[in-house]
């Protein structure tokens, strides 16, 4: 994973007042699994339509194998695959049809429906249905089908698992940890869901408010992050209170409790100190589970969104 | 690009008329046009001309239906991309955007021609029908189905200036309403002011003023028509094509 697929430098676009990307310098390395993570308005979708060429930035660059988007559209256009999250598909007509229309438009043969048809497993028989009678999962399957026609070099998926049933989920979630090693396709979605992303990605970045607020390998970005400590106990809220005064820090909204080891005085001694004080102050400690920082957590910090579980001076 | 290539998005337009409601409109207008000749000449007792039947359809057709039918066919053409929001994935292509555009203009146009065609073998069958159901009111004469397939033709030629604004507003807008109100408002004004002196610088009464007796005013009728619509084409492709959609 030595050259750079997708690269952008500060780049931003506004909706009349609206910021909706103020400052995005992301490096998707080509091979990679690369997971753009962020709330729902947080920026993705319009950074995706940028590296797309279907917006302009107001200002900064773009890089997508070296090439300039924006003055050669049509060469990065052949070197990427998209799957937005509106399908664009023409539902009187079967899957075929719409695929076969696809890759004339580029200039492909008929022998490339066959092949993304086995990369994507949606078998010929469901190819034949209109797509007017498809679940979601099968759509968004051809939708991924219809983005790997003439083997982009990047697939770029807005939000490929939304609206899936938990098969989907599991399905997409095989399909794309396996998709770079099967085609050498490097690829860029968006996300969500962070548990799912943390089963599939090789590198992930946090957009926040417009803003790139973390980036890197996902093993590196754990491993920089303080170790957490996964607790159960008979009186989380009190624990939570004990903990914090330790120098642990809550991660707000985990189930069950979740804690991040305080930065210098973390470890089993730690462990065993906090183990202590919960019992000595009569609280049942039924798990305390170390573990590498999660991608959530991660995802947390880096928005700034660390919070006490339970307000504090209620415990009090 | 190859030859063939360049046609790729013109395939790709053909393509989505398979079981589409723009490619059932083609069928449905002349059909229309096709009963109400057969059901006024069974009606009657006495035989009229084939020239008082084809002349009358193209009055109607002229004034009418051809307006109404292109707003649909427009409107339907735009929403077949509106509809799934196919926007995003065509523009993303590797092709130049303006001939997505050209290519629906090319297929709207090719629809009009078709359903014109239609007309030309529909109406005088329909009365061909009328007189074999019904011989004593069997059109009298022989029917000169060059001369109507010509007007039909400059009438087609003449409205492609409406054809171009309704398709524009279709493709501008992801909503159906301001394309169908502007092909509602545009054939109600040529209806009620249909001899106006000035209407013939009114796009939807181009058609019409080709059936004038004055050769002069049938003529600029249908330059204006065809040559206002190629260029009213050529703005809306340059338009649409350099916008960015935000569908």
């Amino acid at each position: 994973m030595d050259s750079i697929a997708v690269e952008t430098r500060h780049l931003a676009r506004r909706f009349g007042q609206h910021h909706a990307v103020r400052d995005v310098s992301l490096s998707v390395p080509e091979g990679a699994v690369y997971a753009l993570l962020g709330r729902n308005g947080s920026g993705k979708t319009t950074t995706l339509k940028m590296l797309l060429g279907l917006l302009r930035a107001d200002s900064g660059s773009i890089r997508i194998f070296s090439c300039n988007p924006r003055r050669e559209r049509a060469r990065t256009a052949r070197l990427t695959g998209a799957l937005l999250e509106a399908h664009g598909f023409y539902t009187q007509l079967t899957g075929a049809e719409n695929l076969d229309m696809a890759r004339r438009l580029l200039g492909l043969g008929a022998g490339e429906i066959g092949r993304v048809l086995r990369l994507t497993g949606l078998d010929e028989r469901a190819a034949r249905l209109r797509v007017g009678g498809y679940s979601l999962g099968m759509r968004q399957r051809l939708g991924i089908a219809r983005a790997l026609l003439g083997a982009p070099r990047l697939l770029i998926l807005d939000e490929p698992s939304n609206g899936l049933d938990p098969d989907g989920i599991a399905d997409m979630r095989r399909f794309l940890r396996t998709l770079p090693e099967r085609t050498g396709t490097t690829v860029l979605v968006s996300s969500h869901q962070l548990s799912e992303v943390e089963q599939t990605a090789t590198h992930a970045g946090v957009i926040h408010d417009g803003r790139l607020v973390v980036e890197g390998p996902l093993a590196t970005l754990k491993s920089a992050s303080a170790p957490e400590l996964r607790i159960t106990t008979s009186d989380d809220a009190r624990a939570c209170l004990i903990a914090e005064r330790m120098g642990y820090q809550i991660i707000a909204g985990a189930e069950p409790v979740l804690l991040r080891e305080p930065a210098r005085r973390g470890g089993t001694e730690a462990r065993a100190a906090l183990n202590r004080h919960l019992v000595e102050a009569g609280i049942d400690v039924f798990l305390l589970q170390p573990g590498s920082a999660s991608l959530e957590s991660i995802y947390r910090q880096a928005t700034g969104q660390d919070a006490p579980v339970i307000p504090l001076e209620r415990v009090a | 690009m190859t030859a063939l290539g360049a046609f790729a998005p013109l395939h790709a337009e053909i393509s989505k008329l398979r079981r589409s409601l723009s490619g059932l409109m083609v069928l449905a207008a002349p059909a229309v046009l096709a009963i109400f000749v057969f059901a006024n000449m069974v009606r009657l007792d006495e035989p009229r001309s084939w020239d008082s039947w084809l002349q009358g359809t193209t009055a109607i057709w002229a004034q009418f239906m051809l307006p109404m039918s292109m707003t649909a066919i427009t409107v339907l053409a735009a929403q077949t991309e509106h509809g799934p929001r196919s926007w995003d994935y065509l523009r993303a292509l590797p092709l130049p955007r303006w001939r997505l555009y050209a290519s629906k203009a090319v297929m709207v146009m090719g629809l009009g021609a078709a359903m014109t065609a239609l007309v030309v073998l529909a109406v005088p069958g329909a009365a061909l029908l009328a007189g074999l159901a019904k011989p004593a009111i069997a059109a009298t004469g022989s029917p000169d189905i060059a001369a109507y397939a010509a007007g039909l033709g400059k009438m087609l030629a003449a409205s492609t200036l409406l054809i171009a604004i309704q398709l524009w507003i279709a493709l501008r807008f992801a909503s159906f309403a301001p394309a169908l109100a502007t092909g509602i408002a545009g054939t109600f004004f040529a209806l009620t002011a249909w001899n106006a002196q000035n209407g013939i610088y009114f796009p939807w009464l181009m058609p019409i003023n080709t059936l004038a007796d004055d050769a002069g005013r049938a003529g600029l009728a249908l330059a204006l028509g065809g040559a206002g619509g190629v260029a009213v084409f050529a703005a809306m492709t340059t338009h649409l094509s350099g916008r960015e959609h935000q569908g």
